[in-house]
């Protein structure tokens, strides 16, 4: 196979797939180590370890938007939208997310009806779920709302919290995302939202597309991030 | 009696040891205590076959040999797991198969690296749960009592214990196969009323494919298609209508597209195989198989058939060692089979004869009519299809007509299986000669029919179920035949009341019809009039 045609985007695909594997194996190690630590009483590194590994699932949830943004664009991702529960997905979001929370003090309250089932990928919603919890995780002071409800045939899924909320530059003022670019001051590259809008745009249903939004306000007057899935 | 975590054997499957040791850890401490661990595909069959396991935990990816996804389908083909089995695949990354397969191939659900403990355990509590809510029906269709599982949708659907959805989707798959078609029809289109969605658009063609409407089963499969391509059951169904339709070059052209998007089905490339082969593309067809046999390496669906048509096409090629060499490698691998072995010895008589080795030709053949007599009544149609074709090519006509007389006989209504039958004579320049044979066959059948439904219209049903009993006797596998005949013991009992031995009878028919063809349109209505007689 001659230089040109291996392609860039080809190239950064099979180095991401290969990183997520080396994130992988250091995840589990670290867990390893820290669940060392917890048994030997060791709090101090124990609780260190914690945030490490946080940063680690950061770059793991990264490396997997990436990867999945590449599938999109050449149209081979298995998108699997199925009737399943809703509460059931954030349940597994808040669960994986139980770790950073508990250590960060930060109250999670679900506002979800038992038997809410809807349309959607599982993999990919949680994906967008992640990514809210994590940004809402950042900036709350102490408290989070998820709240899901179907609303004229279609599910909206708010992620609220207590902190200063968005600041103005990054809110449109009808709520649409600006797209700002990678900042690297901040640290911010927007990629988590725009794979959110992303996942929520390959969820379609006559015509009618889900949508991704961001605001301040609601239930505790801090950020929110709204998706909307026909 | 309800599984609960820590009850539960389980058996972890990875090749990482420090991966095996993380997750039984993980089980550990959910309570489990009786945990095994295997580090590739064989260690973890032989462990399957040993004991019974309620959870398998398998990592997709385990290094050379089998993948999980494969341990599964052979876990499953050979009985080693039951109904009750949690399989779970433990994955970087989820493919098409994991989510989109045909439900027995299908592990209960799959998890994405990096796992942690609680999301496990809260996994795998829903699983048992679903379970025990979904087993009463899996038990039904593992014991192919379709009726029995269709009632337990409708109970599961009334009851709202399970997800709809996925109760709706089980319970559509069954009346595919019971062939109430209208029934399937409308659930279909029920659910895409709501909203589009690819398992009932593709289900709503099969409807269509099934009932005759080969083009409108195109139009949605292709809509489908168009807008999720990865839902690669959808090609399958269209390159089978196109197939059926006779557009065998179009149907090359979607296998081979679903196969970049998905290239790892070895039932997918033999099919891209076969059609290529139709097509006189012989380079398409020579990689396709070679595929199959490559992927199919570690699989239960590898198939001797494939190796025969990969040799064949070889001598075409004027390639004869290299299909010498392929016919090696068949025997080698399928050194314990019979039915594969007769397949290749026939393949390699007709081979040697093609090379102008006549002497070898006849040894082949001679070893593959030995295999068909040690066969006796398990010789299936497509062996002596194959046999028949060795023989009509060494010049043994005699013998490959009575064969094949048989096989038309089985199967007389088949347009599609004489045409191949007529091919075969073609091929040897003996086209009239098969022409006659077809017909003279296909008027046996239809004269003791015919037979048959007069003394039914006489109400001898009785004289009628005698004359089909012979006719069975000889054609074993004859749809028509069988189907008959289950009628007139069905009439007989309308008319002078039930009985064990009869309705056993007609049961035990039924089942070699669907055996046959699942979507045989008498099967459905014949269950219930059979149920119907046993309850007066």
């Amino acid at each position: 196979m001659s230089m040109e045609e291996i392609s860039f985007t080809d190239l950064m695909a099979s180095s991401i797939h290969d990183m997520k594997n080396s994130v992988n194996v250091q995840v589990h190690e670290l867990e390893t180590i820290a669940s060392g630590a917890k048994a030997r009483g060791d709090l101090e590194a124990f609780n260190s370890l914690v945030l490490v590994i946080a940063q680690a699932h950061r770059v793991n949830a990264n490396l997997i938007q990436l990867l999945s943004l590449y599938k999109f664009g050449k149209s081979t991702y298995p998108l699997d939208i199925r009737e399943q529960s809703v509460a059931e997905l954030i349940a597994e979001a808040v669960m994986q997310q139980r770790a950073v929370l508990d250590f960060k003090g930060i109250a999670v309250d679900v506002d979800c009806a038992h038997d809410c089932y809807w349309y959607f990928d599982r993999d990919l919603m949680t994906g967008v779920l992640l990514n809210a919890l994590n940004n809402a995780c950042h900036y709350t002071q102490d408290k989070i709302r998820i709240a899901a409800q179907v609303q004229d045939n279609t599910l909206v899924l708010r992620v609220e919290d207590n902190g200063p909320g968005y600041p103005a530059h990054i809110l449109h003022s009808d709520g649409v995302l600006l797209s700002k670019g990678v900042n690297f001051a901040s640290g911010s590259t927007g990629l988590g939202f725009y794979f959110s809008a992303q996942a929520a745009q390959l969820h379609q249903n006559n015509g009618r597309v889900g949508t991704l939004t961001v605001a301040n306000g609601g239930a505790f007057g801090g950020g929110c991030f709204v998706v909307t899935l026909p | 009696m309800p599984l609960t975590l820590s009850q539960a054997n389980t058996l972890i499957v990875d090749d990482f040891q420090s991966m095996r040791t993380m997750l039984r850890d993980f089980v550990k401490s959910m309570g489990m205590t009786r945990v095994d661990t295997a580090c590739h595909g064989k260690d973890a069959i032989s462990h399957l076959a040993e004991r019974r396991y309620d959870i398998v935990l398998c990592d997709y990816n385990l290094g050379p040999g089998a993948n999980g996804q494969q341990v599964l389908e052979e876990a499953r083909a050979r009985n080693l797991i039951g109904v009750s089995t949690i399989w779970v695949i433990v994955t970087a990354e989820k493919t098409s198969d994991m989510v989109m397969a045909a439900a027995e191939i299908k592990p209960d659900d799959y998890l994405l690296k990096p796992i942690n403990q609680m999301l496990l355990q809260s996994r795998l509590e829903k699983l048992i749960v679903r379970k025990q809510s979904l087993g009463l029906v899996e038990t039904a269709i593992r014991a192919k009592d379709f009726g029995a599982a269709l009632a337990q949708c409708n109970l599961l659907l009334r009851m709202q214990s399970a997800n709809p959805h996925e109760v709706l989707r089980i319970k559509s798959d069954l009346l595919l196969t019971l062939g109430d078609f209208e029934a399937a029809r409308a659930l279909y289109a029920s659910v895409l009323e709501q909203r589009s969605v690819a398992w009932a658009k593709t289900g709503l063609g099969q409807v269509l494919f099934y009932t005759g409407d080969h083009a409108g089963a195109i139009t949605l499969f292709e809509q489908v298609l168009a807008e999720n391509q990865m839902y690669i059951e959808a090609a399958d169904w269209l390159a089978k209508t196109l197939e059926a339709m006779g557009d065998t070059v179009r149907a090359q052209q979607v296998l081979q597209e679903a196969i970049k998007l998905s290239p790892h089905s070895p039932l997918r490339q033999k099919k891209l195989g076969d059609a290529a082969l139709k097509n006189g593309e012989l380079d398409v067809a020579q990689a396709a198989f070679e595929k199959t046999i490559k992927i199919g390496e570690f699989s239960t669906h590898k198939n001797p058939a494939v190796y025969a048509r990969l040799a064949e096409l070889l001598v075409d090629k004027g390639e004869a060692q290299e299909a010498l060499n392929v016919i090696k490698r068949s025997k080698a691998d399928f050194r314990y089979n019979s039915p594969a072995a007769l397949q290749t010895a026939a393949s390699e008589a007709r081979i040697y004869q093609k090379m102008g080795e006549p002497d070898k030709a006849q040894a082949a053949l001679a070893c593959a009519e030995q295999l068909a007599t040690q066969l006796g009544d398990k010789l299936s149609p497509d062996l002596m299809v194959d046999l028949a074709r060795a023989q009509l090519k060494l010049g043994h006509k005699e013998k490959a007509c009575q064969l094949l007389g048989q096989v038309v006989k089985n199967d007389h209504e088949n347009a599609q299986l004489s045409s191949e039958i007529a091919s075969i004579f073609d091929e040897e320049h003996l086209a009239g000669e098969g022409q006659a044979l077809i017909k003279a066959s296909r008027d046996e059948v239809i004269n003791i029919n015919n037979q048959g439904v007069v003394l039914a219209k006489r109400g001898e049903f009785e004289q009628g179920a005698l004359l089909l009993r012979e006719a069975v006797k000889k054609l074993p596998s004859s749809e028509v035949m069988l189907v008959n005949l289950c009628g007139l013991l069905i009439a007989q009992m309308t008319k002078s009341g039930y009985s064990d031995a009869l309705a056993h009878e007609a049961r035990e028919l039924l089942d070699r019809v669907r055996t046959l063809n699942p979507g045989n349109k008498k099967f459905y209505s014949y269950s219930l009039v059979l149920a119907r007689l046993q309850r007066a």
